[in-house]
């Protein structure tokens, strides 16, 4: 008789298990693949930065727009595999907070938590700004003479949180499904556009459009732009004590995403700037480049189509990023590093609901004060996704650097994982710095500051409650530990 | 173990190799690291980590707390088929073998662990028709209705175990209730079907089931042959619990 025979008719008592994992409250293991997928992809927002990502590129990098691209997605398949390395082994809440804590420490965790929660925060602003700023233009298609001020924005802004609070409080199925349905319907909408304008190119491929004609320095600052546009697709991570088989969803739901959105940015990229070749024009001297390859196509009423799919893929956005943001909230009430408050779940829904509530409580009104400094949603969108993209790509480095830390810590470190964190960590780090450069002589340079600014008092809150609370130290870094009910020969689910 | 070792030598490479890894888990204990299992196994640390991640996704392993050690997920369980259960001792064998010519018709023994069923002794002159389906949905057979019985007697949420509606599968609890044993016509097999016998350990609890499959109409009006079952299934209880 073996020993797995032996274990299987009789199996060992396991000790040092506990019967409930400190994350308990949520909606354990219920949420498969399709959802996980829908909440990483919904984060990126791959339609509503399809039609914004390849002009914003293109005003850097000139001729190589589809070059740095590429090399964008490949720098975020790399952290996504680094991610990975966690993903693969530990199933929590608070995403790379969580992660990092178990490679670095507590300290490095919470610089990352302050990071991502910058990251999660201001792309969830964006997204809400960026909904009621979309819905207003088509609004006004239907009723032209409707005013289209700021405080219409708001006013639509506002509406769209409540829907998200709604969504979100409900249940994590819910609001999943929302976003993949909505999230799904944009896409297929843009590629519908991309096809008719392909297929009246003509088949011929525009080569000069996939040349490489840029200096270094362009392709460079060219691929840290375009990385802005991956950032978020790590936010299926939070959902590792919600998701069905969450060690093998979560990490496939990262690569999917990256792979499927940098698919569709060069789709997109492509037909744009091959489009406005054909037509003899700038793109650059455009704000909405899709929406005037559609007029020049004389198929207009893709124009409103696409409107109402990227307003839906920036609603999206925000239930997703809010979905993140909550987690990490709760993983940090969980801890006590915030309020223990923060840290309970609703009895019936199973979802963070006061982080929730927190979370909309703090992003709606800065969201209407950004609009209101910044004197437009465009301008205010502008600037917040400067903060939430330099948060995200802090919080990568860290990641990579914690990564292989934590595989020595426990013994598993091999030679591949270690090369593509190092490779990474060193490209995230240079492109920080250059990201932050380039951004703080230019319009959107205020987003820079803003960013530090709330970093530092991120860090200091932290090392006051941290001071007064030392204990801290050992609670930073729950996640979803395996229970008793889970080993082999432990009390069964249906007896807990 | 002849059965499970030619099952395993037919599979390709890697799950060979997970099967391998799976077994020194279960060899070293709960808490052996990743390190442990490759030098224990001399497996390359790369090919060794891929496997027990990969085990780990699939939830026949779980990461202990300190995340650096395994132990055996519940999951494993599934793989019980893999493991044909130790058979009978030998008296009991003599009983069924008896048993087995003196009627016309298969005599099967199993065993009932928890909520599982493990065929210990299938007649090979009669093989079981489907034997998932038995194992698997318990209202299919009456090997499977007389543990359904039991569960419910015992409080154990079964709703998930059936392959009919919660409404329709009652009768079938209370229909051994009433009789003492269970049975089941035509559902496996057109034209056939089964009855099986408890066999129970001195407080009660149900260990092993003696089980008959016959035409129809000998399984309604079982008469002499069910004595013959409840004699051998006196025999052997002594011999099995």
């Amino acid at each position: 008789m073996t020993a797995l025979e032996r274990a299987i008719s009789n199996p060992p008592s396991v000790r040092g298990l506990e019967s409930r994992s400190p994350v308990d409250g949520l909606q354990r293991r219920s949420v498969g693949f399709i959802d996980v997928f829908a909440q990483s992809v919904s984060a990126v927002a791959p339609s509503a930065a399809a039609t914004t990502i390849p002009l914003i590129v293109t005003v850097t990098a000139g001729g190589a727009t589809m070059w740095s691209l590429a090399i964008a997605m490949l720098l975020s398949l790399l952290v996504a595999t680094t991610v990975n390395v966690f993903a693969k082994r530990i199933a929590a809440t608070g995403s790379l907070y969580t992660f990092v804590s178990k490679g670095l420490g507590t300290g490095a965790a919470f610089v990352t938590g302050v990071a991502l929660l910058i990251g999660y925060g201001f792309i969830a602003m964006f997204a809400l700004a960026g909904a009621g700023y979309y819905l207003s233009i088509l609004l006004h298609r239907f009723w032209p003479g409707m005013p289209s001020s700021t405080g219409v924005v708001s006013a639509l802004l506002v509406c769209m949180a409540m829907v998200c609070l709604v969504v979100l409080v409900r249940g994590i199925h819910l609001s999943t499904r929302v976003t993949l349905i909505v999230e799904s319907a944009s896409v297929a909408i843009i590629l519908i556009l991309v096809g008719v304008l392909l297929s009246q190119l003509g088949p011929t491929p525009d080569w000069a459009v996939l040349g490489l004609d840029a200096s270094p320095e362009h392709l460079a600052v060219g691929s840290v732009l375009a990385v802005t546009a991956f950032v978020g697709f790590e936010s299926s991570s939070t959902l590792g004590v919600e998701a069905r088989r969450p060690f093998a969803s979560i990490p496939r739901s990262l690569v999917w995403t990256v792979v499927g959105a940098g698919l569709l940015f060069l789709v997109t990229s492509y037909s744009q700037l091959a489009g406005f070749a054909a037509l003899g024009e700038d793109i650059t001297a455009t704000r909405t480049p899709i929406n005037d390859l559609a007029l020049a196509s004389g198929v207009e009423w893709m124009g409103l189509l696409l409107d109402l799919s990227v307003a839906a893929s920036f609603l999206a956005c925000a239930i997703a990023s809010i979905t993140a943001f909550s987690r990490v909230v709760f993983s940090m009430g969980r801890e006590g590093v915030l309020p223990s408050r923060l840290g309970t779940t609703h009895g019936r829904f199973r979802t963070p609901h006061v982080a929730i509530i927190t979370a909309l409580a703090i992003v709606t009104p800065v969201s209407v004060l950004a609009l209101l400094l910044t004197g437009g949603a465009w301008a205010a969108m502008q600037v917040l996704i400067v903060v939430a993209a330099a948060g995200y790509i802090t919080a990568y480095v860290l990641v990579c650097i914690a990564a292989p830390v934590f595989l020595w810590r426990i013994g598993e470190l091999t030679l591949w994982p270690l090369l593509r964190a190092v490779v990474a960590g060193v490209l995230l780090s240079v492109a920080l710095v250059v990201y932050l450069v380039v951004e703080s002589t230019g319009e959107r340079g205020v987003g820079v500051w803003v960013f530090l600014v709330t970093m530092a008092l991120g860090i200091t809150i932290w090392a006051i409650r941290h001071r007064r609370r030392p204990w801290l130290s050992s609670t930073v870094g729950v996640y979803d530990e395996t229970v008793s009910a889970d080993v082999l020969g432990g009390p069964s689910a249906e007896h807990r | 173990m002849s059965g499970a070792g030619e099952l395993r030598a037919r599979q390709p490479k890697a799950v060979h190799s997970a099967l391998t890894v799976l077994e020194e888990v279960a060899r070293c204990g709960a808490g052996v690291t990743a390190q442990e299992v490759s030098a224990g196994l001399d497996m390359p640390r790369a090919t060794t980590y891929r496997l027990l991640n990969l085990l780990v996704q699939d939830e026949y392993l779980v990461r202990m707390p300190d995340l650096r050690g395994f132990a055996l997920g519940r999951k494993v369980v599934e793989l019980a088929h893999l493991v044909a259960p130790a058979p009978p001792p030998l008296a009991a064998r003599e009983v069924i073998g008896r048993l087995r010519s003196s009627v016309r018709g298969g005599v099967h023994l199993v065993r009932y662990e928890g909520d599982r069923i493990r065929i210990a002794d299938a007649d090979p002159d009669f093989p079981l028709s489907d034997e998932q389906r038995i194992v698997r949905r318990l209202d299919t057979s009456a090997i499977g209705r007389l543990l359904l019985h039991e569960l419910a007697h015992g409080g154990y949420d079964w709703s998930g175990l059936v392959q009919r509606p919660f409404r329709d599968a009652e009768p079938l609890i209370r229909d051994v209730e009433r009789l003492g044993y269970a049975r089941q016509v035509g559902e496996v097999t057109p034209g056939h079907g089964c009855l099986v016998v408890p066999i129970r350990d001195d407080r009660g609890g149900l260990v092993a089931g003696l089980s008959l499959s016959a035409p129809s109409e000998r399984i309604e009006r079982p008469a002499a042959l069910l004595d013959l079952l409840l004699d051998g299934s006196h025999q052997l209880q002594p011999l099995l619990v």
